[in-house]
């Protein structure tokens, strides 16, 4: 069987045969799934046309996952005979040193799957997370009985509220961490470029939110104005944009006075253009690093803010807040707070992972 | 490696020896020197304490009884806020300590709840009501060798009345004389203390402990909250002896030698340890590894692992506070008592109380709770009955007029109510989260609503704020029963009055109530009392949880009821075959 | 040098005070007040102001700031009400469970790290090597609270090797020296580990990396042509110089032990700092918050010093003017 027709049925496989297990997996994993969602819930699908919005999305997921994975399969394979031998970029270089760290590649498939799986949740969860079932009778079910993973305190599904904490945890950490690397570069940037007196000003200012202890910052702002979702977001996003800001500051200061920025400003571009399209692009390795692995942290630590009570509120379930809530029943209802724990560390882990791979792949130091 | 990680781990086994050992500095093992607070007061107390122990000891020593001797632990969540100051301190444990372990009260309560002697031998109420004259002990020491008299309890009680010291349950004195003029000293061990009649009158003295007047007679009240006596070095009288006290960490008392005979003699401990645990997991793991003896409130869903475990035994009984949800009847969603009544009837208590407290408690339908000898198990209340929830809801002109599941008035306002808590309550955010479900299927919208716990007082006790509809609550009572500051409408700017009630039988019998000495007469009036609160229903009464406490089996004659988790620590004692 | 010390040092001083100014009005204008929270019922509007007024909260805002910060400069720092002690005496009582606690998993963290790092960059790319990697970031995925409840669970209940929780058991002062010298540090043993498994991770990967910079200069590559062994080019040459770069992240990894320990002191029954500023915020309990920012704050500003002039220090191609 070519294997242009074994792409055909399952796109993924010739890649994983072939070596680029990577690549191949991911594909594969894909188009399983959608497969698996399309066959078993197909019910939930055709709803989910005419449904809210998350469910639309999730419609929408499935569909584009099915034709991504067959449609890049099916390029990769067709265009695999000929050989590449464009010039080798620096960014060719760290993404080959980044296929060889299996355990970084694992990683970002692990990540990937999460999101995936937190776009499809409405199609994939057993039952509604906040629907309570007999509260007498069904309470601090074992896993592998009625519910898979065991239920609650109020006989809810810990599955499903897995499923649907995945999102909140992944959008915390993502929208947290991307609130502080976008104003810390544009700081950032501001600060290196310009120097002098503006960028001992806002360095100031840095120094002193960097010097706050942050989790005391955290606990006073959420404990004083109630804890929503927003504001952990916004808080978490503003506290850690300053370390953003001070590395791309310091990239900046020694990119400034490269050849390219003395061309780009002797050719008369605005500061703006200069900052933006030549400045940044090029500090932008170290940040993405420190991003990948705030995810992770930001994750974590919303966790603690929830064993403080100033986490996620109920009923909304995050991992964090499901950790936390279950801990006084470690010893008998141990699956309340093992799962979602167990999801904290492999995602946290996953995109450590990553974060590590890609600090490895981008310094050239590092490649042996 | 090797010479590396050698001299690498050497220094770290070096580091953290050295400041282990450092911190172990400060006599050595065998003589034991207490520590002593860098402070004026304390430095010149102590010592005297000290003292007058060691003569103790020596004039009274321990009968040749196994029982005597060892260390028995306490372990629990909460620090004793203000200490063994009895003036200014209002936390459950620290009042508990001022009963019956470092200080005393002048009577203490038999299981039925009728005073008996303690530090007052004896006492006589006039005729009329008026007064109370208790007769001083006399054979009764402070620890620093002075003897405890009448000056003593005429001093604390013009403190706790003296509006300057803040006396947070200034209520018990509500029907007191305050001040100079409410108390008079006869002689050195007699004493009267004037009032008007009222129920339950000696109840305060059984609550409040006596404190020294020689020791803080010349503290200004406005600065007794932060005199060292309450948290520092308490000097007590009563059966146990303050030895230290670690913030946070731990307090340490030792077994007084001289406590009279009569009153059953030194305690059998030689040592008692409270033990401040912050984390309810690791009190378990703590009582389950018999480093603790007894773990004070474990929660409901930890009972179950107790009663399993041979080595300790769950104790379980009525207790003195009930869980509630309070309806802010100022707003206008909640001022129809039909609404109210409806709310409760809407709401499965008994399948949240099996739920949330495992069974360990019952559905509350008043403010009476079952140890109090007025509360009557059959009386009226309102039952789950969502038909007629739905019923008096229509009555009352909330119907879905748009077919949304939720009812409007006249007016096509909406049936919505918010329900705040407070964080870090497990109980009460699964109350209002299952309330939520509940009374949306009699057409009530509930939003939770979590609030940090300081905010949230704010939130409910300020009079111009009162920014809630509903909110759960937990209320703590005294044997003496009074509810005037709830739903007294002349209260109802004060801090408590929630519920903003205004109600003229309520009234009367509030007042009624709280003048009528007689407690078969009172029975009576307790009915109507319940009767009206059922027809007001000024909060969702829920539950009186049952207080539980996990002990070790090799702690011995440890009895706790409704009078608390301490009432009789100077009759613990250690499993003689356990030793 | 000196002068670079010295004008760090001055400007640190405008950010200590800026954080501690952020920190008071922003706790300050917090609803709810200490007040609120020992109210007892009865309690009328009279009661209330005389409490207000025996805690000074009576008065306005900036008065009471410029109040505080004179007070400080004095080393007065108030009064706590939630722990009914002084402030100064608070932060005094609890700052040695602190540093005893930071210190050890500060040792333990580098003990492993340093260990496992090294080992990480001779097996480059090995299986050990990523294993490792994984591991020792599995663990720093972990919430440390949960690390910590398991811990407990696995060690102390069901292993008994460990007690619970406290710093001392019951007995303490009934033991001899070497008895509670002992008591000390099978007390430690769980929290620090709780705290080190976290570090261990990082300090691993600076290691890891250090080694790799260093066995890549030539004086390495010297010894290798030389023909000595491995074992002896390795220790003897490049793992002393890896370690240099190693002791600038004590700077950086003191703060957060200061700040990041509230779980472990929870769990643990740790009388600690973290865990009485938390305690304050929820208590509204001004001057112990405000102090412990403070202290917190001027923790990581001299933590960040002092990793900077370790860095200088020992690296002599940096030159601070």
């Amino acid at each position: 069987m070519s294997s242009r027709s074994l792409s055909l049925v399952l796109p993924g496989l010739p890649q994983l045969l072939s070596g680029r297990w990577g690549a191949g997996a991911m594909a594969l994993l894909t188009w399983l799934g959608m497969i698996a969602i399309l066959l078993l819930r197909h019910e939930r699908l055709v709803a989910a046309v005419s449904g809210s919005w998350d469910e639309q999305l999730a419609f929408a997921t499935v569909i584009i996952g099915l034709v991504v994975s067959w449609a890049w399969s099916m390029r990769d394979v067709r265009s695999s005979h000929e050989q590449q031998v464009v010039g080798v970029s620096q960014w060719d270089l760290a993404v080959k040193a980044f296929s060889k760290n299996r355990t970084a590649v694992a990683g970002l498939i692990l990540i990937v799957a999460l999101y995936l799986i937190a776009l499809v949740t409405p199609l994939v969860a057993p039952h509604p997370p906040n629907l309570q079932y007999d509260i007498v009778s069904e309470r601090f079910l074992p896993p592998l009985g009625k519910f898979p993973l065991g239920s609650d305190q109020f006989a809810r599904d810990v599955l499903s509220r897995l499923l649907y904490g995945a999102r909140i945890s992944l959008t915390i950490g993502f929208v947290a961490v991307g609130i502080s690397v976008t104003i810390g570069t544009l700081v950032g940037a501001v600060a290196g470029y310009f120097g002098g007196i503006v960028d001992g000003a806002i360095m100031r200012f840095v120094d002193m939110i960097i010097s706050f202890p942050r989790l005391i910052l955290l606990i006073t702002i959420i404990a004083i104005f109630d804890a929503s979702i927003f504001l952990i977001v916004a808080v978490l996003g503003l506290t850690l944009w300053p370390s953003t800001a001070r590395i791309i500051r310091g990239e900046i200061l020694s990119l400034r006075e490269r050849e390219f920025v003395q061309a780009a400003a002797a050719l008369g571009y605005p500061k703006r253009r200069i900052i933006l399209r030549h400045l940044v692009p090029n500090a932008l390795a170290p940040v993405i690093v420190a991003a990948t692995l705030g995810i992770g942290n930001t994750i974590v630590l919303e966790a603690g803010l929830s064993f403080l009570g100033l986490g996620v509120q109920p009923p909304t379930a995050s991992w964090g807040q499901m950790v936390a809530a279950g801990r006084n029943e470690l010893l008998d209802a141990w699956w309340l707070s093992t799962f979602p724990g167990l999801a904290i560390v492999f995602t946290v882990l996953s995109f450590n992972l990553v974060g590590d791979g890609l600090r490895d792949a981008l310094d050239p130091k590092l490649r042996s | 490696m090797r010479s590396l990680s050698r001299t690498a781990a050497a220094r770290a086994v070096f580091a953290i020896t050295a400041s282990a050992v450092l911190s172990a500095c400060g006599g050595d093992g065998g003589t034991r020197a207490r520590p002593v607070p860098n402070v004026a007061f304390c430095q010149d107390v102590l010592p005297r304490v000290d003292a007058w122990v060691a003569q103790a000891r020596e004039a009274n020593p321990t009968p040749d009884d196994p029982r005597f001797g060892g260390t028995a632990v306490v372990g629990t969540i909460g620090e004793m806020a203000d200490g063994m100051n009895a003036a200014v301190s209002s936390d459950y444990s620290a009042t508990q300590h001022q009963q019956f372990v470092n200080l005393m009260t002048l009577v203490d309560y038999d299981v039925d709840a009728n005073p008996r002697p303690y530090l007052a031998e004896s006492w006589e109420v006039a005729e009329d009501n008026t007064s109370v004259t208790f007769h001083i002990r006399q054979d009764v020491y402070w620890h620093d060798g002075e003897q405890t008299d009448a000056h003593d309890v005429a001093f604390t009680y013009r403190v706790v009345t003296n509006p300057e010291t803040a006396f947070p349950n200034a209520a018990f004195w509500n029907h007191y004389v305050q001040g100079d003029e409410g108390v008079e000293v006869l002689d050195d061990f007699t004493v009267r203390v004037l009032m008007e009649p009222h129920a339950e009158f000696l109840d305060p003295f059984r609550t409040v402990a006596i404190l020294p007047e020689h020791l803080l007679g010349d503290v200004p009240p406005a600065e007794l909250k932060q005199h060292p006596f309450g948290t520092q070095c308490p000097v007590g009288n009563g059966p146990f002896v303050f030895w230290s006290h670690s913030p946070q960490e731990r307090w340490v008392f030792e077994a007084n030698p001289a406590f009279p005979e009569a009153l059953g003699g030194r305690p059998f401990l030689d040592r008692y340890v409270y033990r401040i645990i912050p984390e309810q997991t690791t009190l378990l793991a703590e009582l389950l590894t018999q480093n603790i003896d007894v773990y004070i409130s474990p929660a409901p869903d930890q009972a179950q692992r107790i009663v399993d475990d041979p080595e300790v035994e769950l104790l379980r009984y009525p207790f003195r506070n009930y869980v509630l949800v309070g309806w802010n009847a100022r707003r206008p969603q909640l001022s129809d008592a039909r609404v109210r009544r409806a709310i409760t009837m809407g709401t499965d208590r008994e399948s949240i109380v099996q739920a949330i407290l495992q069974g360990y408690g019952t559905v509350a339908n008043g403010s009476v709770p079952p140890f109090h000898w007025a509360y009557d198990s059959d009386a009226p209340g309102l039952g789950y009955d969502p038909d007629g929830a739905r019923a008096l809801l229509e009555e009352a002109g909330w119907v879905d007029r748009d077919g949304d599941g939720i009812r409007e008035n006249a007016s096509g306002e909406p049936l919505s109510i918010s329900i705040k808590y407070n964080t870090g309550n497990q109980q009460r955010q699964d109350i209002a989260e299952i309330m939520q479900a509940q009374l949306s299927e009699v057409g009530i919208e509930v939003t939770p609503q979590v609030v940090e716990w300081a905010t949230l007082l704010q939130q409910i006790n300020t009079p111009e704020v009162r920014d809630f509809d509903g909110v759960v609550m937990g209320w703590v009572v005294e044997f003496k029963l009074d509810d005037t500051d709830l739903f007294h409408s002349e209260r109802i700017d004060e801090p408590f009055a929630w519920s903003g009630t205004r109600n003229a039988d309520m009234d009367r019998l509030l007042v009624q109530l709280g003048r009528t000495v007689d407690r078969e007469e009172a029975r009576a009036l307790w009915a109507e009392y319940q009767e009206v609160l059922i027809e007001e229903q000024p909060y969702t009464f829920f539950y009186f949880p049952e207080r539980l406490d996990g002990v070790s089996t090799r702690l011995m004659g440890v009895q706790m009821d409704a009078r608390g988790e301490w009432l009789n620590v100077k009759d613990w004692y250690l499993d003689p075959a356990s030793r | 040098m000196a002068k670079y010390v010295l004008r760090r040092l001055v400007g640190a001083i405008p950010l200590v005070l800026g954080i501690a100014t952020i920190i008071f009005f922003l706790i300050n204008l917090a609803p709810g007040s200490p007040i609120d929270l020992i109210v007892g019922p009865g309690v009328t509007r009279e009661f209330r102001e005389q409490m207000i007024r025996n805690f000074g909260l009576d008065q306005p805002l900036h008065i009471q700031y410029v109040k505080w910060l004179g007070a400080m400069f004095t080393g007065d720092f108030g009064y706590s009400f939630s722990q009914t002690r002084p402030v100064r005496d608070v932060l005094l009582g609890f700052l040695p469970n602190t540093v005893t606690l930071s210190l050890a998993a500060l040792f333990v963290a580098f003990l492993f790290g340093v260990v496992l790092g090294t080992v990480q960059a001779v097996r480059q790319y090995s299986a050990l090597d990523s294993g490792l990697s994984v591991a020792l970031l599995f663990f720093y995925s972990m919430p440390s609270f949960w690390l910590a409840l398991m811990l407990v669970l696995v060690m102390s209940l069901m292993l008994g090797w460990f007690p619970v929780s406290g710093t001392v058991s019951t007995d303490y002062e009934f033991l001899s020296f070497t008895g509670r010298v002992v008591d000390r540090v099978r007390h430690l043993a769980l929290p620090t580990l709780s705290l080190a498994l976290v570090l261990t991770a990082g300090i691993a990967r600076y290691m890891r990396g250090s080694m790799l910079e260093v066995v890549r200069q030539d004086y390495v590559r010297t010894a290798h042509a030389k023909g000595l062994p491995e074992r002896v080019v390795v220790f003897k040459h490049a793992l002393r110089n890896a370690l240099i770069p190693i002791v600038t992240l004590v700077g950086l990894y003191l703060p957060f032990l200061f700040s990041g320990t509230v779980f472990i002191e929870t769990i643990f029954a740790w009388p600690g700092m973290g865990r009485a500023i938390v305690g304050a915020i929820f208590q509204r309990d001004y001057p112990l918050v405000m102090a412990g920012s403070f202290f917190f704050a001027t923790m990581v500003v001299l933590a960040n010093l002092v990793a900077d002039i370790l860095y200088a220090v020992v690296d002599p191609r940096i030159r601070y003017e």
